[in-house]
């Protein structure tokens, strides 16, 4: 029983260029390149960490759980969007070139500003809509909906996403217009949606069925390559097009 | 600098922090006059460490179960150095909460017939524990941060790092708070503030926790006079991955994986949880189903004797999941095959997982009373940075994720309740604190100081406290760990930080969490010298001093910040009004006690 | 200060496609369309010309014959049949199918596409052996 496929072995060092901006010193980014000691476990978060702590204390970032679940550490890597912390650089040949998440506004060094992403989140009502619950909550005598696991299945998928905008970054249209709910906003709205306990689609089709919610995707597909959790928001995205246009029709025939 | 008004401040964005602010927002609209709530956090909300939680969260549920079941547990699981009255009050609010989850979305597991599913967990005598995969705080934290946002009374400030509370009179009038992104400063004047800034898992060097959690709000509380409780109690969780430390949830046992020392045996029957349960049958209170403070022991024990195998650098024993079968194991597990497989390159369905004890949840904080407030008036802590009295000497997994929704709601509303009879106090007192921490950044960013790098102070820390508090402690190592993080307090003073820069100052937010780490580190190793016995996740090997000891130490600790002088201790009394100490005993030695 | 007087952004630049593979692959994709618009307005010219009479239609079957109209026709025809591989490999997960409470599987899906795809060009085939 030895487990040894990945250690400390296998000790060598690999060369990682970042794309800094410190707005503080100049309006211009620039790279700077780094050399360090790499084993087979090293992740890109390990080494971006080795950076701050060994060579550069000012290069800034964000992470924090380390193990692919908060979401935190999307960068740039050779300019396909990853996790720092599901990246090991043993995967890579060569030089590994570091830049913040693509479609953004860049605060400083690898930071972005996600604000117009949890905008986005907020706009399609991701929470459960019951207005008119057949039993409302009663504290004294709490009573949960059923829900079978087949009913579970349907969304449970879309509600994997950790909200780590990788497919924001990977995304051609939001990058043309950042006004495009994106990805993860509509594949949660459909992970709603698809609850058999929710009740709000019609509420949130208002957000869904316009040109800047589900109607600007083109289908290009590269946000589901990208995702961390294979939530495939692309077909969220594309289902709700079905819906969407359901919806209109419906409409349509109720005049 | 900006100055904001706000009924009540929230500092934290994870379970507890959301919970509290959609408590106090109920409880508001309630009493029929809305209240504005600022919810404060260092991180975007989705980031904070409950995400991490994987095995579930427990509650009465089953017909067969009772409250006086799931209390009994948690006390013996605490090693009776829990607030009964407060154990009391949590297990019968858990399933109420947990269903009010469920309400909100949470995609909690199933059974065929459409009722939630439940599973078994460590120390817990039947299975109690609601799971949604092994993704639980995951689920959890998103079902919370997005029900939140049908609340327009609360405001996020997402990326805001509070450096201190602003106390007068012995009440809390606010905080002040650093805007991450421009690095300016922000005053949020209250009537009540919540503090829910998670644990200190980070003063250890091997831990399962995210990079945040750093005790920052624990200080917080420290530095104003607020005691800090029990900080002695520690929880190894028994396992986390070799090298990262990453989390491995108790559920893999709770589904029925077992646990082999480096020759294929069940160690755990050696160390009073036998007799050995038959694969495939988990039993509760059994063999792998014990707490995780005698199993992590276990551990260390058969690390001694050699019997434990080699994972890279790291002594490992090995979790075996195969005979579940790869469909339980993929439905019930995925997350954990995906860790195992990215991180080790280990995939738990063909293979025995290499796992070692590593730092998991600080069982004592901020002391508070059972309704969540502290000593100051008007602040309240609620979650891991709190001491409520709920996890006493050890914490029983599935226990805390319950935790920051029974205790994150009672803050909230609380703190709802005393807003809505309280003034706000005059702004000068928030500008004076506020200068005063002004002050000190720019001390630590221009200081005249030597220039003490905190990387070495951190690094210095982490080991003293893993070498003279993990699983097993002696007086020597203590003393030694104590006289190192008292030094290490005085260097801190020099401390410089070589980013002077405004925006995103990711060092020098690294900086203050390890002066917070520090003065925690120095209550932790107090609480733990001067408590001359063994109790719950507290051993001692030093003579005499390997047992319980009910007569001089069934008493809380609490540990007063002195400025820079040394940290005092004095003992609190423990509320046993319901279960007088007993034997802990699990396995078949548990069957004739009251466990 | 407000936050966002410090950022920068790198908008999007015309030649963005050119960036990844996976984005070329994407263009092919779309670009597919310029062929069959080739081959859709032959088809109308072909209506035109039958409209016209005789001569017209002798015309056009002339120039459909063309080596080069031949080529661009089969170039658009190797084109609708990547779209349609394509599309076929995305549409159970546009439309993901539910027999009993359980998903049919993708590649079941997709099978089921070409079979409908060959059924149809069977029957061209047989309508026009008639003919």
């Amino acid at each position: 029983m030895s487990g040894d496929k990945i250690g400390t072995d296998n000790l060598n060092t690999k060369l990682i260029s970042v794309k800094r901006y410190l707005p503080d010193r100049s309006t211009e980014p620039y790279w700077q390149s780094f050399e360090l000691p790499v084993d087979d476990s090293t992740s890109l978060l390990d080494a971006l960490n080795h950076i701050k702590e060994q060579l550069d204390s000012t290069l800034s970032y964000r992470w924090s759980c380390r193990m692919a679940i908060c979401g935190s550490c999307g960068v740039m890597v050779n300019g396909i969007p990853k996790l720092g912390c599901k990246t090991f650089l043993r995967d890579y040949d060569g030089e590994i070139r570091i830049e913040p998440l693509a479609h953004f506004p860049v605060q400083r060094d690898l930071v972005v500003d996600m604000e117009i992403f949890l905008e986005h989140l907020a706009a399609v009502k991701p929470y459960l809509i019951d207005d008119n619950p057949v039993k409302p909550f009663d504290p004294a005598a709490p009573q949960t909906y059923q829900q079978s696991p087949a009913q579970l299945a349907r969304y449970k998928q879309f509600a994997n996403c950790i909200n780590c905008g990788l497919c924001y970054s990977a995304c051609p249209q939001f990058g043309l217009n950042p006004e495009f709910r994106g990805p993860a906003a509509i594949a949660l709205a459909h992970r709603y949606n698809l609850d058999s306990r929710d009740h709000g689609k019609k509420q949130r089709m208002a957000e869904l069925n316009r040109h800047e919610g589900v109607w600007s995707c083109t289908f290009v597909g590269f946000c589901s390559k990208v995702c961390p959790k294979h939530v495939d928001p692309a077909a969220a995205v594309n289902q709700g097009k079905v819906e969407a246009a359901k919806h209109t029709l419906i409409a349509l025939f109720k005049g | 600098m900006q100055q904001r008004d706000f009924d009540i401040v929230i500092v934290g964005g994870g379970g507890a922090g959301l919970r509290a602010a959609i408590g106090a927002a109920e409880q508001a609209s309630q009493q029929g006059s809305p209240q504005r709530i600022a919810l404060l956090s260092k991180v975007y909300p989705m980031r904070s460490h409950t995400v991490a939680a994987e095995g579930g969260a427990a509650a009465v549920t089953s017909a067969e179960d009772t409250h006086q079941a799931h209390f009994d547990d948690t006390v013996s699981g605490g090693d009776w150095l829990v607030e009964q009255g407060v154990v009391d009050y949590f297990v019968h609010h858990a399933h109420q909460e947990l269903v009010q989850m469920e309400r909100w979305g949470c995609p909690w597991s199933r059974k065929d017939d459409g009722q939630v599913q439940v599973r078994r967990f460590g120390g817990m005598k039947t299975a109690r524990t609601w799971f949604a995969a092994d993704k639980t705080g995951f689920h959890m934290l998103h079902t919370l941060f997005q029900t939140s946002l049908k609340y327009p009374e609360i405001e996020r400030f997402d990326e805001y790092f509070v450096l201190d509370l602003a106390v007068h009179d012995g009440a809390v009038v606010g905080v002040i708070a650093l805007q991450i992104a421009t690095g300016e400063l922000t005053l949020l004047r209250a009537k009540a503030v919540v503090l829910a800034t998670g644990g200190a898992g980070r003063l250890f060097r091997f831990n399962t926790n995210a990079g945040i959690v750093t005790g920052d709000g624990m200080a917080m509380a420290y530095r104003h006079g607020v005691a800090l409780r029990d900080m002695e109690f520690v929880q190894y969780h028994p396992t986390g991955l070799p090298g990262s430390g990453i989390l491995i949830t108790e559920a893999c046992r709770g589904e029925g994986g077992i646990l082999l020392n480096k020759d294929g045996y069940r160690y755990l029957q050696d160390y009073g949880l036998g007799p050995e349960t038959p694969l495939g049958h988990p039993e509760n209170k059994y063999m792998e189903l014990g707490p995780r403070d005698k199993l992590s022991q276990a551990f260390w024990q058969e690390q001694q004797a050699g019997r434990t195998g080699k994972f890279g650098d790291s002594d490992v024993v090995y979790l075996d999941l195969r005979h579940l079968g790869e469909k339980t194991i993929l439905e019930r597990l995925p997350f954990i095959c995906e860790l195992a497989k990215s991180y080790i390159n280990v995939d738990p369905v063909k293979e025995p997982v290499p796992i070692r004890p590593a730092v998991h949840y600080t069982m004592g904080g901020i002391e508070t009373n059972p309704q969540c407030e502290t000593s100051i008036a008007g602040l309240y802590a609620a979650g891991e940075c709190a001491s409520v009295g709920l996890h006493g000497a050890n914490r029983l997994g599935s226990n805390s994720l319950t935790e920051l929704l029974v205790f994150g709601r009672l803050a909230g509303e609380q703190a709802s309740r005393r807003a809505a009879q309280t003034e706000w106090a005059d702004s000068g007192v928030l500008k004076a604190q506020a200068d005063r921490q002004q002050a000190l950044l720019t001390r630590l960013c221009d200081g005249q100081g030597s220039g003490e790098k905190w990387v070495d102070l951190k690094h210095a820390m982490v080991q003293a406290m893993e070498s003279g508090c993990g699983i097993y402690r002696t007086e020597e190592g203590m003393q030694q760990s104590l006289a190192v993080i008292r030094q290490l307090r005085e260097r801190y003073r020099q401390v410089r930080v070589n980013d002077t820069s405004k925006i995103f100052n990711t060092e020098l937010l690294e900086c203050i969490e390890l002066g917070c780490g520090l003065d925690i580190a120095e209550a932790s190793c107090l609480g733990a010298l001067e408590r001359r016995e063994s109790r719950g996740a507290h051993q001692r090997l030093d003579e005499g001093m390997q047992k319980r000891d009910d007569v001089n130490y069934l008493k809380h600790s609490q540990v007063f910040y002195q400025g820079d002088g040394h940290a005092e201790l004095r003992w609190q009394d423990v509320d046993v009004r319901f279960s007088a100490p007993a034997e802990r005993a699990y396995g078949d030695a548990g069957k004739e006690g009251k466990a | 200060m407000d936050k966002s007087s410090s950022q920068r952004f790198d908008p999007l630049t015309r030649t963005w496609w050119l960036k990844h593979r996976f984005f070329k692959l994407y263009m092919v994709r779309e670009a597919t369309v310029l062929p069959l618009v080739f081959f859709i307005l032959c088809l109308l010219a072909g209506f035109v010309s039958l409209l016209q009479g005789a001569d017209s239609w002798q015309g056009w079957v002339a120039f459909m014959g063309s080596p080069i109209v031949l080529a661009l026709n089969l170039l658009a025809l190797a084109a609708s049949l990547f779209h349609a591989a394509t599309f076929f490999v995305l549409f159970p997960r546009v439309m993901p199918l539910r027999i009993a409470g359980h998903r049919l599987p993708d590649n079941m899906i997709v099978a089921g596409q070409w079979a409908g795809v060959l059924a149809v060009a069977l029957l061209f085939f047989w309508l026009l052996g008639r003919a």
